[in-house]
């Protein structure tokens, strides 16, 4: 978890409210950020996603963070009179004057960009320039339709504080066990269920459709393809409406601003700031990333199953270290382990799942190469794919991006291709390789003619899906019948031919029948 | 446009810094100057560069909208450089301390650079 800026909070006075802001940076010009939703000054600093925009933007800026009034540190908001937009927009003018800034760039994202919006309509001597992230001019068409807008409220009145509704702004980010906790603080911290049910309430009535056409400032609109909280289409509406306004569409799904590729999102707003790029960031460095994953959990009580994990998590230990990596971050049963080079990450994650084996659990294992931070636990999109590549892998298998292979020609280290897996975070799908060198890995003097393989080489479910290819069943039928994906059923396939060093199915099958005789396997 | 021929020196900028006034600093630079700036976000090895008059001139008219006091305390001349230090405060209470160097060529602001922190 990142650490905490020291960043001291202060109060504007907006009427009789008190809006809590922060000021970071001395850049020459500057900047308001208007968050979304929901928000908490002191908590964005713990995220390392939204720590690193802030960051990125008080690099060149003098950036100005605020809570909206109703949530974070600001004063609540009288649920049974909502504040117009009109003065919620007006807290932005209060920031500002508490801050002295008379002039600034504004940054509004998602909920933000509406009110940023009206800002710039109603102050155009003050704005600098507009940049709208995932912005929006009228709640009901872009965002939720009245009766989608009374299920959120529903849900919030009854789950407000869990992180339920992380699944509508990232569902991206749901396998992140630490922030999925991040993001339970973060709702508990930003607002109550009621405060949160009023916010709602007051997005609703969002609509500035009739201002757009007024605006001058120039505007830079981001927005994500895939955006699943705020429909790319308003944006493009944005973009037709407010005069000389430039669009950028990126790749993505997640919602928050501080989700995704906070880079390119830095980027693209630092350009169109200051005109330059950002100076490459010295601080990050090529690594190769082992994400290695154990099941198993179900099939095995609970009591042998912590016995197993146990040992294998002191195996992985040795066995990262002594090809020559270091475990960088670990979490239920994840493995994050960091090597140099990917050849290494390959060969560790070779032993490992033999090493899995023969503790007799099932690891699933992703391999990716790419730029991490040099210091502190691996975070951003290389850990991300990491991860992804991991929970795509099928039980034993050993699955890396096409990248990896290609770094590591010439080690001796074989791959098939594995077909590609769709990302959010990527322009296109990602081309996967499987690694397949066993006979590089096991010891040169063991014997692999296929009269000593064992059924029992075979994990208990690659015998039944084996007995299932005897039977004459397609993969897909074998899907069915196991309730599988068609694509695990492949895995399985593949794994199986590989322990059994065969070269095909029917091959599989006759050396099924080889082994059960006539009272099966 | 404010007279721009008042020549660059320590009185002058000091006078133009105080009072805010954007346009009188920006005609101080030579049409290629270079200002740098070095802080805790920009560092020495990777510092802000601001090239050019024209980028110059928008540094300056962004500075000087804000609505915070300027105190140039002491400016050292020597020969073609020029150094002073400048407090300054926002309404809110945060300060922010400055110190530059500058090399004049032809009577103009060649090169600057800043050194600054601030409280946050």
């Amino acid at each position: 978890m990142a650490v905490p800026r020291p960043i001291a909070t202060r109060y504007a006075r907006s009427g009789d409210v008190r809006i809590a802001y922060q000021v970071v940076g001395q850049g020459p010009f500057d900047l308001v950020f208007v968050p979304g939703f929901i928000s908490n000054l002191d908590l964005h600093w713990e995220d390392e996603g939204y720590s690193r925009l802030l960051s990125r933007l008080s690099t060149f800026s003098r950036l100005i963070l605020f809570d909206k009034r109703g949530t974070g540190l600001s004063d609540r908001v009288d649920t049974n009179a909502l504040p117009s937009l009109e003065t919620r927009m007006d807290d932005v003018r209060a920031v500002m004057d508490a801050a002295g800034s008379s002039r600034a760039a504004i940054l509004g994202a998602s909920e933000g960009a509406p009110m940023a919006i009206l800002f710039a309509a109603t102050y155009p001597e003050r704005t600098r320039s507009l940049v709208l992230y995932a912005g929006y001019a009228h709640f009901h068409k872009w965002v939720m339709d009245p009766a989608r807008l009374q299920g959120f409220i529903d849900a919030a009145e009854t789950c407000w504080g869990t992180g339920a509704t992380l699944q509508n702004f990232a569902p991206g980010r749901l396998d992140d066990i630490r922030f999925a906790t991040w993001w339970a603080r973060f709702e508990r911290l930003s607002a109550s269920p009621t405060a949160a049910a009023a916010l709602a309430r007051m997005n609703a009535e969002i609509d500035v459709r009739g201002v757009l056409g007024s605006i001058r400032a120039p505007t830079l609109l981001i927005h994500r393809r895939n955006d699943v909280r705020v429909a790319p289409d308003a944006s493009r509406y944005l973009a037709r409406k407010i005069p000389d306004a430039r669009l950028a569409e990126i790749s993505g799904r997640d919602h928050p601003i501080w989700t995704g590729d906070v880079n390119r999102v830095a980027d693209l707003i630092e350009e169109f700031l200051t005109g330059t790029h950002a100076p490459p960031d010295t601080e990050r460095v090529l690594a190769a990333l082992l994400v290695t994953r154990v099941s198993d959990t179900a099939r095995l009580g609970d009591r042998m199953w912590s016995e197993r994990s146990l040992r294998f998590q002191e195996t992985l230990r040795l066995l990262v270290g002594r090809h020559g990596g270091r475990i960088v971050d670990q979490y239920g049963d994840v493995v994050v382990s960091r090597f140099d080079g990917p050849a290494r990450a390959i060969r560790c994650a070779a032993a490992l799942r033999d090493a899995a084996q023969g503790i007799g659990i099932a690891s699933a294992q992703g391999v990716h190469v790419g730029e991490i931070e040099a210091r502190g636990p691996p975070s951003g999109l290389t850990v991300r794919v990491a991860i992804k590549i991991a929970e795509h892998a099928g039980r034993g298998s050993i699955l890396a991006s096409r990248l990896v292979s290609e770094i590591a020609t010439g080690s001796g280290l074989h791959f098939v291709d594995a077909g590609h897996l769709p990302l959010d975070d990527l322009d296109g799908p990602l081309a996967l390789v499987e690694a397949t060198s066993e006979q590089h890995l096991e010891p040169a003097c063991r014997s692999r003619t296929p009269a000593s393989v064992e059924p029992s080489a075979l994990t208990a479910r690659e015998n039944e899906v084996v007995a299932l290819i005897a039977d004459g069943k397609s993969n897909a039928a074998i899907a069915i019948e196991l309730s599988l994906s068609e694509h695990t059923v492949k895995r399985h396939v593949a794994n199986i031919l590989t322990k059994l060093d065969l070269p095909s199915r029917a091959a599989a099958a006759a050396f099924a029948v080889r082994q059960t005789g006539p009272d099966g396997p | 446009m404010l007279a721009t021929k008042e020549a660059v020196t320590g009185a002058s900028i000091k006078k133009a810094i105080e009072s805010r006034d954007g346009p009188m600093l920006s005609s101080f630079y030579a049409d290629d100057a270079l200002v740098r700036v070095i802080d805790r976000n920009n560092p020495p090895s990777k510092p802000r560069e601001i090239h050019g008059r024209a980028a110059i001139t928008t540094f300056w008219d962004d500075i000087c909208s804000r609505a915070m006091s300027h105190r140039v305390d002491l400016t050292i001349a020597q020969g073609d450089n020029l150094a002073f230090s400048q407090d300054c405060a926002y309404p809110d209470g945060t300060k922010v301390f400055c110190a530059a160097m500058l090399e004049l060529k032809d009577g103009k602001i060649a090169r600057q650079t800043v050194v600054q922190a601030w409280d946050e």
